[in-house]
């Protein structure tokens, strides 16, 4: 294999191509340069070779030739002084009467990585511009991209660059697209090439003459221009519409992005435009190139975030077939679960029952989630599928479905009476850590519904000792503590057993921990506890909020067409996040260390937010539910305590803010969509002394400030000072991070 | 842009590595051996993220080739790339498998080289690239003259899919129609998605710079005639099929496809894919497949399954297969088929029920009794959907090629002497009858 022994394999090979017999004769020499490149591909260091390799290219058999030029290329770096000894035969190439030949031996020398070969590949690019043949041109355009690249951050040659534009207009449609390519990544440094109205025309005029290729890389370049008029931009969405309908689906994903974002103000046009490509993008999804469905349908959901209702007349197209590899069932599963409806929710159901029992336990499990997923829309009957499901006694899909009871449970309240009946039984068909600490965590909270819910966590108690997940204790010590408080009768010696054997036996320490807490609490007195442990049991508007609101076309009409939508938008802004810190260093570690999910507060932020509560004599208190009703009572009967304008730019992310300040303790009682003007939000917050504060954000995006005014239920100035303080830095925070 | 190209066999040993941009190291091609090819579990999606570095891949039969970029680029595009690329190579050594690639190893190279540089997409017509590869490797300064000049003219000329002065004794092209019909359908007999998803293939060896134009029973050109002529629409008016979308080569014209809905262009030389279309209505399903199982007791089930053929008599279907699912936990299987061969294939679950030819409007059935281990697994068996192959001799959708006129003024040789062939073909895509 390679990496071992390959001095010997470099020693044999050096004989055969020093072997003058060998040289002579023409396919033997041409056979052992094949074996060098192969060794290569296999990831041998044959750079030993390198000085006979260029006497090889000395020849007439082009074969030859770019076997060695391919050689070079990739040695090069490693033995700068014997590649010049090469510059001289490729120079020469380079007024080969052939063309093919001068393109090779062009193309060849610029892909060199080396220092110092600048000097010697100016003149040739410079020829090669000039060149007759097209073939020369289209290398010689890349070479001049090359060869900035090669030195960085030297200066742009504006002779070059104006040489480059004016090649735009060449007859080849191929050197059109390289010198676009070019002047791109030469100019990078200043905002890459310059559309204006007369290049944007003549590319324009020029489409229909390129391959696709080509036209994707121009659709691409088009984004930036910016028509003057209404007018100008009717045109050329016209001159474009053929494109829409193109055979290649990039060159459609392309058009569709350049109509998404030249249209951005005309959002019927969008809309209009997004009809359109159902069809291609219907084609793709059921098209047999597995891949190109796969893209296709992450788009699909992307639409379907803005236009839920855009595909739903055709979701049939989206049912899994038996054979479908693994990664486009998932993404299938995922539209159907957002294209559902008053009218294909029966025959969606159904569809996803019948995936639930699939031999893939993955597959069935994300079928599950799917479900729950609708459920919050269509309680009822999903609630009646998942109970059925229980009826299987599958471990696997057990699990996922009590799982998903307990997540629908907090989102929807009134589906609880047919979760706590359908729950008895299943908990011995549950062994994994996700699926038990659900089930505890349904025992404890409604647990005066379920006649058995003592009984139950009777049995965990029993066997808490060979239990291996901390993260289960803990849910059964709060669970059976919350169902003492209902049925103390059943659950006090279960309880006594189990706070015994936590604090005397348990060795995981956060578990430990836990239990001398709860026994400490319980010392203080029962209402203590009742205080403490009886939270609210189900919270409807976070469902509301959580709900993937219609967000506007042109919040992702920018990332159309590129990776984000494949990878999904939090993965990506990981990727980027990354890919941006390597990039700028640690300058600009700001920008960088803000995702749009993940952490939600850089963590140096994080420290610095939550240390200001301390320092202002504030104390906010956590979890602190107030319901819609109540909170608008109390505004309407308060009085503006504060008012006071930030100011604030740019685009607006409502989640951020909201985990933002939920952070710092203050709830998000109501809040506009993303996008929509004016913005505003409802947020409510209250202090360990019981004084209430109310706020409200108002964002007018053509003033380019928010307004925020502060309403408290008890007249205290310095405690309104330090909140105000809070939201301040919180609201400052986020506009820092984004900008 | 692509930062570099990959060619892995299925144990993830290197066939062909070539790396265009600066920012892709060597690891990367190990990078993608060990988080993809040598993952175990199975393939979580076709775009790879490793290290900040996007893998795309593609497989063909045990072969993986992948696209490596660290840019945000349009995934549509990469795929779209990488399909050309097997379908160039496709065309230069026929099947895409280990051992063509290791002995087309030289070629495979030279093609890389011609159709990226600096990681951007070229040439990519098989036609064009033609002119540039020397797959023999014999050319070089015994080039005639006149092949220089033309790769001169190939690359100025304003048809970049065909080069001029091609010349045969005899004008002949195919056109094949080839459709795969995709079929989901309930146990009850209910379809619950359908689909034709259908090329039109031409091959064509003509003289020139020929103008073509192809015609087909498209239901909106038919009824855009019919106006004209009563008697017409009504004898065609049931044959005439509705398209739900259609894309075309690049040859051709775009413009006059949306105004007069015609088909005209001036081919590529040799093998082309003219069209691409896909229907859902009005669709013949050449099969019908009615599944029946028993279970009888706990270790018993009692499977029969019928297939009626639903095609004129006079055709003949080919190479049928019904692949009817067994339980994991199968002992012994008894089968009796009235025509063809059945088999039990215990390694795939599955027993195999294979017809060489069946004619329309026939019927076939076959009867089952599978024995079963008792299992204390409290599982119940998923039953996986029945599926079939086939191949007929006509196109599912209904499409029909109504004429394929060509034009040559330059040219002696006019429409008629232009010899043409043409064919249907029917195969099967995922044909499933759940039970």
């Amino acid at each position: 294999m390679p990496y071992l022994g390959s001095e010997d394999v470099v020693k044999e090979v050096k004989k055969a191509l020093c072997n003058p017999h060998i040289q002579a004769d023409r396919l033997r020499y041409r056979n052992v340069i094949q074996r060098v490149i192969r060794y290569m591909t296999q990831g041998l260091d044959v750079s030993g070779v390198f000085m006979e390799m260029v006497k090889a290219s000395a020849t007439v058999d082009i074969v030859q030739k770019k076997l060695v030029y391919l050689y070079m290329c990739t040695y090069a770096p490693l033995k700068p002084d014997l590649a010049l000894l090469a510059i001289n035969t490729l120079c020469k190439d380079c007024s080969d009467p052939n063309p093919m030949v001068r393109g090779l031996a062009l193309r060849s020398m610029c892909s060199l990585r080396m220092p110092g070969v600048q000097e010697y590949i100016q003149q040739p690019i410079l020829n090669g511009l000039r060149d007759k043949a097209s073939y020369v041109r289209r290398v010689a355009v890349l070479g001049c991209a090359k060869m900035h690249n090669l030195h960085g951050d030297s200066e742009v040659d504006g002779a070059l660059v104006n040489e480059l534009y004016s090649l735009l207009r060449d007859q080849d449609p191929i050197v059109v697209v390289n010198c676009l390519r070019s002047l791109e990544e030469i100019l990078k440094q200043e905002g890459g090439v310059v559309i204006n109205k007369p290049i944007a025309h003549h590319l324009l005029n020029r489409m229909s003459k390129l391959d696709q290729w080509g036209q994707a890389e121009v659709l691409n370049f088009l984004l930036r221009y910016q028509p003057r008029s209404e007018e100008e931009l009717f045109d050329i969405l016209n001159l474009l519409d053929s494109f829409l309908k193109s055979s290649s689906p990039g060159v459609v994903m392309g058009a569709t992005k350049l109509f998404l974002i030249l249209a951005k103000k005309f959002p019927h046009v969008q809309t209009d435009v997004l009809v359109r490509v159902k069809g291609p993008l219907l084609a793709a999804c059921s098209s047999e190139s597995r891949e190109l469905c796969f893209v296709a349908l992450c788009h699909v959901r992307q639409i379907l975030h803005s236009l839920p209702g855009h595909f739903s007349s055709h979701y049939k197209k989206f049912f899994c077939s038996y054979s479908e590899p693994h990664y486009i069932k998932l993404q299938k599963v995922e539209v159907l679960c957002e294209l559902v409806n008053d009218e294909n929710v029966q025959q969606v159901l159904e569809e996803l029952r019948g995936y639930c029992t699939d031999v893939s336990a993955d597959f069935a499990q994300a079928a599950i989630f799917a479900i729950g997923g609708i459920a919050r829309t269509y309680t009822d009957q999903c609630v009646q599928i998942l109970t059925e499901l229980l009826g299987l006694r599958q471990e696997h899909i057990t699990t996922v479905v009590v799982q998903t009871f307990r997540d629908l449970v907090w989102l929807c309240p009134q589906c609880t009476e047919a979760v706590c009946q359908a729950l008895p039984g299943c908990e011995e068909n549950i062994q994994d850590s996700e699926g038990k600490q659900a089930l505890i965590w349904l025992l404890g909270v409604h647990g005066e519904r379920i006649p058995n819910a003592p009984y139950v966590l009777e049995d965990f108690v029993e066997n808490v000792k060979s239990e291996t997940f901390p993260a289960v204790k803990m849910e059964l010590l709060t669970a059976l503590l919350r169902l003492f408080l209902s049925r103390p009768a059943e659950c006090q010696d279960v309880l006594g057993r189990l706070l015994y054997y936590c604090i005397e036996e348990e060795k995981d320490m956060a578990v430990r921990d836990r239990g001398l807490f709860y026994y400490r609490l319980l010392l203080v007195g029962i209402d203590e506890v009742k205080r403490i442990l009886c939270s609210p049991k189900s919270d409807p508007t976070l469902g509301l909020l959580e709900d993937p609101a219609e967000r506007p076309v042109n919040c992702w009409a920018s990332d159309f067409n590129t990776l984000v939508p494949v990878y999904g938008k939090a993965h990506w802004a990981t990727i980027s996040k990354c890919q941006g810190a390597e990039r700028c260093g640690p300058e600009l570690p700001k920008t960088s260390s803000f995702a749009a999910s993940g952490p939600l507060i850089p963590e140096e932020n994080k420290e610095r937010v939550q240390e200001l509560p301390d320092s202002g004599a504030l104390t906010l208190v956590p979890n602190r539910q107030l319901t819609a009703d109540y909170f608008e009572k109390t505004w309407l009967s308060l009085k503006v305590a504060h008012q006071q304008v930030l100011p604030w730019r740019g685009e607006f992310h409502p989640d951020t803010l909201q985990m933002a300040l939920q952070v710092v303790n203050i709830q998000t009682i109501a809040m506009s969509r993303a996008g929509s003007q004016p913005w505003k939000a409802y947020l409510s917050a209250q202090d360990d002394t019981g004084c209430l504060f109310l706020t409200e954000l108002l964002l007018e995006p053509e003033n380019s400030e928010m307004q925020i005014s502060v309403k408290q239920n008890e007249a205290r100035t310095e405690t309104l000072n330090s909140f105000i303080s809070v939201l301040e830095t919180v609201i400052g925070t986020i506009e820092e991070i984004k900008s | 842009m692509i930062g570099g190209l990959f060619i892995y066999n299925h144990k993830g040993e290197v066939l062909i590595s070539r790396v265009y941009r600066d920012d892709i190291g060597r690891n990367a091609v190990d990078a993608f051996r060990v988080n993809v090819i040598h993952a175990r579990q199975q393939v979580r999606s076709p775009v790879t993220n490793i290290a900040r570095t996007s893998f795309f891949h593609v497989k063909r039969s045990n072969i993986w080739l992948a696209a490596v970029t660290k840019q945000n680029v349009n995934a549509a595009m990469v795929f779209e790339f990488l399909y050309k690329m097997c379908d160039v190579m496709a065309a230069y050594f026929g099947k895409i498998s280990e051992e063509n690639i290791k002995s087309n190893f030289v070629l495979i190279y030279e093609l890389l080289d011609e159709i990226l540089d600096f990681g951007y997409p070229q040439n990519s017509e098989t036609g064009a690239l033609k002119t540039f590869i020397t797959q023999q490797g014999i050319k070089s300064q015994h080039q005639t003259k006149e092949e220089q000049s033309q790769i001169t003219s190939q690359v100025t000329g304003q048809i970049g899919w065909r080069r001029e002065g091609i010349k045969y004794r005899r004008n002949e092209l195919f056109l094949d129609v080839l459709e795969s019909v995709n079929l989901l359908m309930s146990p009850q007999g209910q379809v619950l998605s359908a689909h034709v998803s259908g090329r039109v293939v031409m091959k064509s060896y003509l003289s020139g710079m020929p103008e073509c134009k192809f015609g087909m029973n498209d239901k909106i050109v038919i009824e855009k005639q019919g106006k004209g002529t009563a008697d017409e629409t009504s004898k065609s008016g049931k044959q005439s099929i509705a398209i739900d979308d259609c894309t075309f080569h690049q040859c051709v014209r775009l413009s006059k496809f949306d105004s007069e809905r015609s088909i005209s262009f001036i081919p590529p030389d040799g093998e082309f894919e003219l069209m691409r279309y896909r229907t859902t209505k009005d669709i013949i399903l050449p099969f019908r497949v009615i599944p029946l199982v028993r279970e009888v007791g706990r270790t018993k089930l009692e499977v029969k399954v019928v297939i009626k053929s639903n095609f004129k008599p006079s055709l003949l279907a080919q190479k049928i297969e019904v692949r009817i699912p067994t339980p994991l936990n199968t002992s012994g299987v008894q089968v009796i088929c009235m025509k063809g061969k059945a088999k039990y294939k215990a390694s795939e679950n599955a027993i195999v029920w294979k017809i060489k030819r069946m004619a329309g409007m026939k019927e076939s059935q076959i009867s089952a009794e599978i024995e079963l281990l008792p299992t204390n697994d409290k599982k119940k068996w998923a039953r996986p959907p029945i599926s079939m192959n086939f191949e007929v001799p006509f196109a599912p959708s209904g499409l029909k090629v109504r004429y394929l006129k060509v034009f040559e003024p330059k040219l002696n040789y006019s429409d008629h002497d232009v010899i043409k062939w043409v064919r249907y073909i029917g195969r099967s895509g995922i044909y499933e009858t759940r039970c």
